[in-house]
């Protein structure tokens, strides 16, 4: 049923462009766009590891930031009254405002999109984090205590174990985000990578090749997301 | 207490701030003492003369983008979720394009609209389409199969079924939904703004950058997070009356 929508979808948007409904020049045929994977393929297969590269680095940053800070600020109650509220809102923020002002410090290239990524991807799982922490079973902790745990043990072996599920979706969620912030900084102010190549194929009207590289992006994120969903339910099952 | 705390440290951070900003690069890092003075030029139109101008273009764009992925949400939405086939067929689709970081979209759609506000709206209404379409959809499993057969039995027409039975009973998810989708329609508009455009407050942003003129880019940026968190202002105050509404 999905396949025949799709292919339904694209019979109609190939005969459209072919009878001249369209402007080619704007939304070429679903066959052009094949043809422009073969004249884009290997620089854009480049350009594409550059940018997952990129990410995967903003991504470790901030899943180990996130989860460390949600851990700090969720398990002590003074600092999580004090800062939950800045860290929501600098999660609900546009951060594509102080992207003008991380290139300008950073420079063009590699430093500003890790910078930029991590703290689109932080945010998410650090918010997830706190609330997790948050609503850890009190039970756990004031058992774990009576019977000597020191307070390495409780975040080691109660704290860290319980919000697994949390960190999970945090994840899932950040490295979305953090593809996100590589791929603005790469079209903003970048010299390689997919975003760069997205926006000046769209400067330079080439719209088979940018459907092509927009394509492969996309396929890339769904499958890395795919992926990390299957690694997820692995997961799950394992801890029963 | 925490009030407090959190003044405080609010406070401390500006002092951090400032402390920083002067000793380093005038250029890079503008203390907030260099600020305040760009605010006052800024508002009181010396440095940006055409500022209202632009503000009212982005808030325009920001409007028509929320309003056509509000109605083409709610469209869609009912679409997929009335229709047992279709949104079997379409929905698994929907989800998979959310797990995609849209600003994918955003180099073709400057192709089909061009530098000026098109591309804004259509950006921001791509943003803000989703999170309404997912609501709807959320929304209509929520609802209790029950009320709606007690209601058809009783005698109620489908447009009785849906204003009296289903909109009440989905109020909650799709107002939360239309609040995020308000959200994800500014930030839209104002990043296709940022990537490229001739006007709206994220040319004058991009030109006060351009130019190293940081106190001003930092003015402006704080005028557009004026904008930001009143419209999200606004969208709560809204989604409030809505509960109590559905409540009563």
């Amino acid at each position: 049923m999905q396949i025949v929508s799709v292919a339904a979808a694209l019979a109609v948007w190939e005969g459209a462009a072919r009878a001249g409904w369209v402007d080619p020049l704007f939304v070429p045929a679903p066959s052009a766009v094949g043809a422009a994977f073969r004249t884009i393929g290997g620089a854009a297969l480049a350009a594409l590891g550059d940018t997952l590269g990129k990410a995967a680095i903003a991504y470790a940053f901030a899943v180990v930031l996130g989860v460390a800070a949600g851990l700090v600020v969720g398990s002590v109650r003074l600092l999580r009254d004090v800062l939950n509220p800045f860290v929501i809102a600098l999660y609900g923020l546009p951060k594509i405002l102080v992207l003008p002002w991380i290139v300008l410090l950073l420079g063009y290239g590699t430093a500003p999109a890790i910078f930029y990524g991590t703290i689109h991807g932080l945010f998410p799982v650090m918010v997830l984090v706190v609330g997790a922490v948050r609503d850890v079973d009190r039970t756990l902790v004031t058992v774990a205590r009576s019977y000597g745990a020191t307070t390495w043990q409780l975040y080691w072996k109660v704290l860290l174990p319980a919000i697994v599920p949390s960190v999970l979706a945090g994840m899932r969620l950040g490295i979305v985000f953090c593809l996100l912030g590589v791929l603005v900084v790469e079209m903003f102010a970048g010299v390689r990578g997919m975003g760069y190549v997205m926006s000046s194929l769209a400067n330079g009207f080439r719209a088979p090749e940018l459907f092509a590289a927009t394509g492969l992006v996309s396929a890339a994120s769904i499958a890395i997301v795919l992926a990390l969903d299957h690694v997820n339910e692995r997961l799950s099952h394992w801890r029963g | 207490m925490t009030l407090l705390a959190r003044a405080g440290l609010f406070l401390v951070l500006l002092g951090l701030w400032e402390a920083v900003g002067r000793a380093s690069n005038p250029l890079l890092a503008v203390p907030p003492s260099a600020v305040l003075p760009a605010l006052r030029d800024l508002l009181l139109l010396r440095s940006y003369p055409d500022l209202p101008a632009n503000v009212l273009l982005t808030v325009r764009e920001i409007a028509m983008a929320y309003a056509l992925a509000v109605v083409a949400g709610l469209a869609c939405g009912f679409a997929l979720g009335f229709n047992r086939l279709i949104g079997r067929a379409w929905g698994p689709m929907i989800a998979a394009l959310y797990a995609v970081p849209a600003v994918v979209w955003y180099p073709s759609l400057m192709l089909f609209f061009g530098l000026d506000a098109a591309s804004k709206i259509a950006f921001g209404f791509l943003l803000g389409f989703f999170p309404v379409t997912l609501a709807v959809l959320a929304g209509i499993r929520q609802v209790n199969p029950h009320l709606v057969t007690v209601a058809r039995a009783y005698g109620a027409g489908p447009l009785t079924v849906f204003g009296r039975v289903m909109v009440p009973a989905m109020l909650f998810t799709l107002v939360a939904g239309l609040r995020t989708a308000l959200a994800l329609a500014v930030i839209g508009v104002i990043v296709g703004e940022i990537l490229g455009s001739k006007r709206g407050i994220g040319a004058l942003i991009n030109h006060a950058y351009g130019l190293l003129r940081t106190a001003d880019y930092v003015a402006l940026v704080l005028v557009t997070l004026v904008l930001v968190v009143g419209s999200d202002v606004g969208a709560s105050l809204a989604e409030r009356r809505a509960r109590t509404w559905s409540e009563s």
